[in-house]
Parts: C-alpha cells; structure tokens; sequence
C-alpha cells in the first residue's frame, strides 16, 4: 500500500501542507484517546454512573488540538469504526453505525469539535475560562445535538419533539463532560503548555 | 576517511535554558557512546545530529549534509531509535511496520517485501512477522524499532537510551544488536556505562556542555569519579 | 484485541476488500431504507440471514453479532415501543439490527491492513482536491496502532492513583492520563519524524 509509485506533484494549498509529522501524531492519539474512553469500564466520573466519556474526547480533541485538527482527530476515529473497530461505547463499529438512529451524532462530534476549536482559540492566543466554557457548551453539546437529533428523528421515523426529549437524558452526563473538559483545558494550559500550541517547538 | 560528523561551534536553546552550549566536536565513522547526567544535553546532541532539533547557533554537518537545510537527505542518511518502545510502532502488524520505513524510498513491492524478510531476520523476528506489533514484549517492540532505522540501510546509527525502558537480558540483547560490527556509525546515547565502554570513543556532557571526548574507559572513569565527589 | 476479523478461507474472505465493501453497503442501505411493516422486517431479517449463510459463515456467527448488539436491540425497541405502534417498532429494531450484522461482515472477513489499502486507493480520487490518500491511511494507521497502547496507558495511569489511595477523578486520572498521551504523541510524532515522514 506504501510502495505505489506516485507522480510527483505540487504540494496542494490545502490542509495537507499543514499536517506534519507531529499533527499526524496528535490527530491520531486523540482519535484514539475518544477510542479509549469509550471502552467498558474505561472512566467512571462519579462513582459507578456508567456514563460514556467518548463526548469528552470530542470537546478535548476541539479544545487542544483546535478547530481544523480537532476536526479532523474526529474524522480519523469515525473512520476508524467505519473500517469496522469495534470502538463506539459497547464496543460498536463498523459501517452499520451510520446508519443507525446515532449516526447524526457521530457527525456532529466532526462539526462539534471543530466549533469547539474555533471558540476555543478564537483570535487570541491565551486561553481564557470564559471563552473555553462557550467553545465547549456551544461546540460540544449545542452543535452535536442540533445535527444528532434530526437525524436521529430520521432514522427512528419518530417526530423531532420526543426525539429531542429522549435524546435530554444524555444532557446532565454532556453538561458534566463539559465541566471536566474546561477545567482540564485550562489545567493543561499549566501542566504542558506545549499542548495548546499551534506549533509546537523544538523538544528538550 | 574524512571526519563524518561535525559539530561547530552549536548551541541549541529551548526556551530560557541553553539545552547545548557552544559544543564543537568531530567524530570519524565509529561507535561513538555519548554519556552525561539528566538534562546535560546528550540527548539534544544526539536530536540535533538527527534533524530533530534545529541549532539556534553554530553549524552541523553529517556526512557533508545539513540536518536542517537538507533535511531530507539527512533522513536517508540517518536511522534512530528512541526509548520507549511503544511509541516507535507505527503499523499495526510487525512485517507492516518494517516496510514502513521503506514507504519513502517507493521500491517496488517485491523488493520491499525482501528487505524486510532479510531484516525480521537478522533480528530473529521472522516467526512474529504477522504478529500485532503491540503483542510483542518491550524487548522484541525495540529490536522491531530496531529493524526500522537500520532497514533504510542508514549510514549513521543514533540510538536515545534504546534499552532504558528494558530488563537487563533485553538491554543486553539490544546492546549487542546495536554494537554488532557493521560499517555504519554508531551514536549510542546511554546512562549504562558498561555499554559505554563498549565503544570506541565516548563523549561526556556537563550542563550542555561538552566536557570531554576520548577513550571510553578514560571518559568513564571521569563521569564516575565526578559522581562520587 | 482491536479487530473483529475471523480468519477463514470462503469465497467472502478471499474476494476483494473494495467491491466487498461496496457490495455490502448496497445491501446494508437497502435494508436500511425498507418501510417500517412486518413484511419488511422479515424481508429484513431474511436477507440478513441470507448473508450469513450463502459464504457459509453460518448462523452461530449471526447469533454472536447480535447478542454483541444485545443492549442496542434493547434501548431502540424499548424506546420506540413508547411512541410507535409495535409494527413499527420491531421493523424499526429488525431493520437497524439487520443492516448492523451484515455490515459486519466486512470486518468479520477482512484484514484491517486489506480495509486500508482499499481506503486508500478508494481516496485516489479525491487526490485533484489536495488530499494525499497514503497520508490518511497512515494517520488511521497510526491511530488503530495507538488505541491498545492509550488503553494501557490509562489501565496505568489508575493504577498508579490507586495505589496511591486517591480516588478516580479530573485531577487524578483524566489529567494526568491526557498528560501522557500528549507526551506520547510528541514521542510518536519524531518517530514518524525519523523514519522519514515530513
């Protein structure tokens, strides 16, 4: 697969001339890191409440990696359950899931964490509590219900309003994640401060 | 034989702190052990050789190459082994990971193949070539880092404390894989000082400077003697 | 741990990731869009089962994959019996379990290295928009190869808390666990680095 021969051509514009090396790692360790917290038994946050974490690894892929590669963390892990992981909560996977009554909000965990992102490290380069809080109740939870449930409607064939209302049950669990994600964002602005830089530097 | 590795005058910042303080060395084609407390700059020495670290000053040649200028052809030239074995795995499945290396060179597929048969070989992997790469033990993960720096037949060996997250018999066997004969160098940065002595040569690192280069029993005995007064 | 494959040699397993893939969604979106009546749910339920039997994966197989989707069977039927007439609701659920085993079979037939490869010649297209599809296949690579060392990594990190009595938490766990991976990453990014990605 890696020995093809290609014809040289010029580096795109695009988003490719921006994913090196150390992107290419980080994209795939958050992927990974939402893989990990949906594994049984994974993260329990308060005593046994058996809540899946995945969420928070969407709000923390958007607010450490940023918009675009917190975005794309995303796409590299739905692509990794289409290509038949078993790594959605209740170790799920493979193509079935996007067609199933979830699949809007495996969708909006892309669009989500690339809002998430944007707020996050809008303009400034200091984080601050505020717009961290914003980024990640609009982008982690606003955005990913607004394209969960329609879908969701969709698939069951239900009315929106009681698929709204089923889908509330999940918001006291987001509204936690949320919590978890501003503070260990602006922790982590302290404890590895290499992390929340758009490029990082050199290494010791 | 013309010197291969030269440092000139290179001092490498990182942040408020001189990581490398104006070191100036010149090493031939030979195992070179690089050895010094935490934090003394070894390991930057061994990342700036490798292009891993751009000096802030001062000039670095490897072979004729510039590891920042001529990054790629440095990436030819030079193969690395780092510390913890899991995060040099890259592919999921052990004979995957070796081609890995060879992605860049874009042989063609039989010739890749054999390469990495001849390599899973020399490192006695060859049985676990189908394996999952993280089934492997810590010891059998870095001979496979291993197998990927020396499967792009690199002309310089560097290795970052390569057995310091291994138990003594897998050091030893990873020690003896990297010490082999070959006609590549070697830059064996270690805290295992009868690996060091091992060598031809040894460097000595002290607060980013460094403070000597010789015989590795002499630079031993002055890193020993230092740590006991 | 992280693949679902079963080895075997029927002609499911030895035909080619790609049309494979292709072939099985076909029939996964069919059933998906069937109308939500008794017929269609044994229509659903029939072709499903056809699926299993006609490579001769046999039905011991279908019985795994649907006691793996047990609780998904359990919320979709529960939920939907509140609001929807019981037609609907047992097509809805036959229908959503039906195209979940069968789109299952890919994984359960093929080599996630094969999946890959066809991933990435299926991107050539997209090659005219600036996407470089060895460059995505290597960063879902890098991420299905991350997965089993991140699980290790958080088993560690909570033992290490336990052990030192502390409760599992934002400051304990979640953030020295994130501290890791991070570390990790910068690890795995030279590495990639090193054996000459740009």
């Amino acid at each position: 697969m890696t020995d093809q021969v290609t014809t040289p051509r010029p580096a795109p514009a695009g988003i490719r001339s921006r994913i090196d090396a150390t992107d290419i790692a980080r994209i795939a360790v958050f992927a990974a890191l939402t893989a990990v917290l949906g594994l049984p038994g994974g993260f329990a946050v308060f005593g046994s409440v058996p809540i899946t974490a995945q969420t928070l690894g969407v709000m923390l892929a958007g607010a450490v990696l940023g918009a675009w590669r917190g975005a794309l963390a995303m796409l590299v892990f739905l692509a990794l359950v289409a290509l038949g992981l078993p790594l959605l909560a209740g170790g799920h996977g493979g193509l079935a899931v996007f067609v199933g009554p979830t699949a809007g909000y495996l969708l909006g965990w892309v669009v989500g964490a690339f809002v998430v992102g944007a707020i996050v490290h809008a303009g400034g380069r200091r984080l601050t509590w505020l717009r961290t809080s914003v980024g990640v109740l609009v982008g982690g939870i606003l955005i990913v219900y607004a394209v969960g449930v329609p879908v969701s409607a969709l698939v069951l064939r239900l009315p929106l309003g009681p698929t709204a209302l089923g889908s509330a049950v999940f918001l006291p669990g987001d509204l936690i994640k949320a919590a978890i994600t501003v503070v260990v964002t602006m922790t982590l602005v302290r404890a590895y401060p290499r992390a929340l830089r758009a490029r990082p530097s050199v290494r010791a | 034989m013309t010197a291969s590795l030269v440092f000139d005058d290179v001092s490498v910042r990182l942040g408020d702190r001189l990581a490398l303080d104006s070191v100036s060395l010149v090493l031939d084609r030979q195992r070179t052990a690089v050895i010094g407390a935490n934090g003394s700059g070894k390991s930057t020495f061994a990342r700036v050789l490798g292009g891993l670290v751009a000096p802030s000053g001062g000039s670095v040649s490897v072979f004729g190459v510039d590891p920042v200028r001529q990054a790629s052809a440095v990436r030819r030239l030079v193969g690395f082994v780092f510390s913890n074995p899991d995060a040099q795995i890259i592919m999921p499945t052990v004979a995957e990971d070796a081609a890995f290396s060879l992605r860049s060179e874009r042989l063609p597929r039989a010739e890749s193949a054999e390469r990495v048969r001849l390599a899973l070989a020399e490192f006695g992997l060859t049985e676990l070539a189908d394996r999952a790469a993280h089934d492997l033990s810590g010891g059998q993960k870095q001979l496979l880092a291993l197998v990927g720096a020396v499967i792009r037949r690199p002309q310089l060996l560097i290795a970052d404390e390569p057995t310091a997250f291994l138990d003594a018999r897998n050091s030893r066997l990873i020690a003896d894989h990297l010490l082999a004969p070959t006609d590549r160098s070697l830059v064996l940065v270690t805290h295992d000082l009868d690996l060091a002595q091992r060598c031809d040569v040894a460097v000595l690192f002290e607060d980013g400077r460094m403070i000597g280069h010789g015989d590795p029993a002499d630079i031993v005995a002055r890193y020993e003697s230092s740590l006991s007064c | 741990m992280l693949t679902l494959y079963r080895p075997g040699t029927g002609w499911l397993h030895r035909a080619p990731a790609g049309p494979k893939a292709l072939a099985l969604l076909v029939i996964v979106l069919a059933v998906s869009l069937m109308p939500s009546t008794w017929l269609a749910a044994a229509v659903g339920a029939g072709v499903a089962v056809a699926c299993y039997l006609v490579p001769r994966i046999g039905l011991a197989e279908l019985g795994r994959q649907i006691v793996a989707v047990r609780w998904i069977i359990v919320v979709t039927f529960g939920f939907q019996v509140i609001f929807l007439p019981l037609e609907s609701a047992t097509a809805n659920t036959v229908r959503v379990v039906a195209a979940i085993v069968i789109a299952a079979l890919l994984v359960l037939t093929t080599r996630v290295g094969d999946l890959l490869d066809a991933f990435e010649l299926g991107l050539g297209g997209f090659r005219r928009f600036g996407l470089d599809p060895a460059r995505v296949a290597l960063v879902l690579a890098v991420a299905i190869t991350t997965v089993p060392v991140l699980a290790r990594i958080a088993v560690g990190v909570r033992e290490s808390q336990r052990a030192r009595g502390a409760r599992a938490g934002i400051r304990s766990f979640v953030i020295p666990f994130l501290v890791v991976s991070l570390k990790h990453a910068d690890d795995l990014g030279d590495a990639l680095t090193a054996r000459g990605v740009a």
